[in-house]
């Protein structure tokens, strides 16, 4: 079974079927449409499961679609970045489980079926865009992927959900085209689309043209991940969208970016025809400003979900900067915070909805002393906060210590400096919440007692505060699974 | 520079297109004028892959009588039908986010909006 060829082109489809056929599935109120979705999710996170078995096998492998060949076909292909569809489907599948309520509260019933349909279209482009081997398919999930994240992010209806929907649209569509733009360039200098043949055929290439693609591409993806300064569409964005999907964007959909450049490094790496170093130079400093300036910006919001939002762009800075510095400690750090930061930002944006969704308020002024009356969901929203700082043993600490580790084997100890500033100020915002939680007197002496959520709301944060946890301390795992992967990729370097 | 220029109009032509659309994206107030730029963005880089297949004198890639080389190459333009359904889809979404928006708000000035924050 785990070998079974089309397993990996079934794997795109299933959400793509699934999504489409939400709204004929479910009737106008919204019935049946959860668990439907919810039906999709748990196939495609099986296929996962198996996908990822075989890459443990085996390593990486291909799907040629069609029985065109490579290069000519369209190839998908699942390495060990791949792996990322894990945490996809996993946030994916809780996504749609904590919805069940939060949907029926938030949006209008007409509406329901439609933000499944979005929001497995969301994950068809995620996994599309992590297994293809095709440049421009590429591109194309990309599209899928950014067009119903804008979607996603107005269907709340609130006031401000339209132009921050809109501001994210613009910034996104200009980032797809610049990044079209780098995929033309590529295939006007090589002929070719496949990654892998691209990569083959690039060395010798005039310099001008190629420097023009991969600066092209890394724009496009550093707006994508929401890089300072080019992040000013993703704090809106974020905060107004519905918390499980704010999850999903925080976690995943920035990921795309980096995902991207990882492509892009594969690339560069791998056909030594250019020399990235000036750009991984700008990528380490503008990671490092965007860790300070992030955390800054965080320190400073009242409103729960805003202060997650900036945080957000701090933790990119701190994937960003492992990426830069290219040694082999600081990427291997990066490519499992990738993965890591996805738990952690859900669990506290999952936390955070269910604190708004039944305290009504959305300010750490508000929502004071909650934690007298939710006490398991602040608990969680504590640990994903913990891990966010990077204290031992939870699982932002072996990332962080690993990208720390990294800028030493670069050289460069000031980077690593900026890295535990960066997490000082994080520790500020972290105090402050678990301040209003736990030690300050709810506002309002008549305010109406609040319960902890429904199951369908308690569980998912649960189990994600305590992924938290294990993976802090079966740390080595993810470690060890990505090493391959990254050895391979800085093998043309020389070692590494 | 002049010759080199000339050769590659083309290029040219689809890069000062491009800045238009970007300038555009970034002066204008109106959303809708923002959009139309962002549009003039897309078609530019649409001219500009379409203009990579171009062979001079190449005929049509279809199988039959009258076949001759040279060919020009069909894969972009097949690559940029996909782009303009993109493309398309993206401006149906941002319209329709302008009509909510101006629904809501009664503006579509940017300038106006950020006030009404």
């Amino acid at each position: 079974m785990t070998s079974w060829p089309p397993l990996l082109v079934l794997f795109v489809l299933t959400p793509l079927v699934g999504a489409v056929l939400t709204p004929a599935v479910s009737d106008a109120s919204g019935r049946r449409s959860w668990e439907w979705a919810l039906g999709t999710m748990l196939l495609t996170s099986a296929m996962a499961g198996a996908l990822i078995m075989r890459v443990l096998d085996e390593g990486p492998f291909s799907y040629v679609v069609g029985g065109w060949v490579a290069p000519y076909g369209i190839e998908l292909r699942f390495d060990e970045f791949s792996a990322f569809v894990a945490v996809v489907c996993l946030l994916g599948l809780l996504a749609v489980i904590f919805s069940r309520h939060y949907a029926r509260d938030a949006l209008a019933p007409g509406r329901i079926p439609y933000y499944y349909t979005l929001l497995l279209l969301n994950m068809t482009g995620m996994i599309g865009f992590i297994v293809t081997g095709d440049l421009f398919n590429l591109y194309v999930f990309m599209e899928i992927l950014s067009l119903s994240a804008y979607a996603l992010v107005a269907i709340s209806g609130e006031k401000t959900a339209e132009m921050a929907a809109f501001k994210y649209l613009v910034m996104g569509a200009v980032s797809s085209l610049s990044i079209l733009f780098g995929v033309g360039l590529l295939y006007a200098l090589t002929g070719s689309l496949n990654m892998a043949d691209v990569t083959g055929r690039l060395a010798g290439s005039a310099e001008a043209p190629l420097v023009l693609a991969f600066a092209a591409l890394t724009l496009g993806f550093m707006v994508k991940s929401a890089l300072f300064p080019l992040h000013i569409w993703l704090p809106d964005a974020h905060a107004i969208a519905p918390s499980p999907v704010s999850a999903v964007l925080s976690g995943l959909v920035v990921k795309v970016g980096i995902l991207g450049m990882l492509r892009v490094y594969q690339i560069a790496y791998g056909s030594g025809a250019i020399d990235l170093s000036g750009l991984n130079l700008m990528l380490t400093w503008l990671g490092a400003i965007s860790i300070v300036m992030g955390a800054f910006f965080a320190v400073f919001q009242d409103d729960i979900k805003m202060m997650l939002a900036y945080s957000t762009i701090s933790n990119i800075g701190y994937i960003v900067m492992g990426l830069g510095l290219a040694s082999p400690y600081s990427l291997i750090g990066a490519s499992v915070h990738v993965f890591n930061h996805a738990l952690i930002k859900a669990t506290l944006f999952l936390g955070a909805g269910a604190l708004i969704h039944q305290t009504g308020r959305r300010t750490l002024t508000g929502l004071a002393g909650v934690g007298r009356s939710m006490p398991l969901t602040t608990a969680a929203v504590s640990i994903g906060a913990i891990s966010i700082v990077g204290i031992p043993p939870t699982a932002g600490f072996l990332c962080k210590w690993y990208i720390a580790l990294g800028a030493m084997q670069a050289g460069e100890p000031l980077f690593a400096v900026a890295l535990v500033f960066g997490a000082l100020l994080i520790f500020v915002y972290y105090i402050r919440m678990v301040n209003a939680f736990y030690f300050r007197k709810p506002q309002e002496a008549g305010a109406p007692a609040v319960h902890e959520a429904p199951a369908t709301m308690l569980v998912p944060v649960l189990i994600l505060a305590a992924l938290c946890l294990v993976m802090g301390v079966l740390g080595r795992l993810p470690l060890s699974f990505i090493e391959p992967a990254v050895t391979r990729l800085l093998a043309p370097l020389g070692g590494g | 520079m002049i010759d080199l220029l000339w050769d590659n109009l083309d290029y040219a032509a689809s890069m000062v297109l491009f800045c238009i659309g970007l300038y555009a994206v970034i002066t204008r107030n109106n959303l809708i004028k923002k959009f139309m730029g962002l549009n003039i963005m897309e078609t530019a880089i649409f001219a500009f892959i379409v203009a990579l297949g171009v062979v001079d004198g190449g005929n049509a890639p279809i199988m039959g009588e009258g076949a001759a080389k040279p060919f020009i190459n069909p894969l972009p333009q097949a690559l940029i039908l996909t782009g303009i359904v993109v493309a398309v889809s993206t401006t149906a979404l941002a319209l329709s986010l302008v009509i909510r928006i101006w629904r809501q708000c009664g503006t579509i000035e940017a300038d106006e909006l950020r006030e009404a924050e």
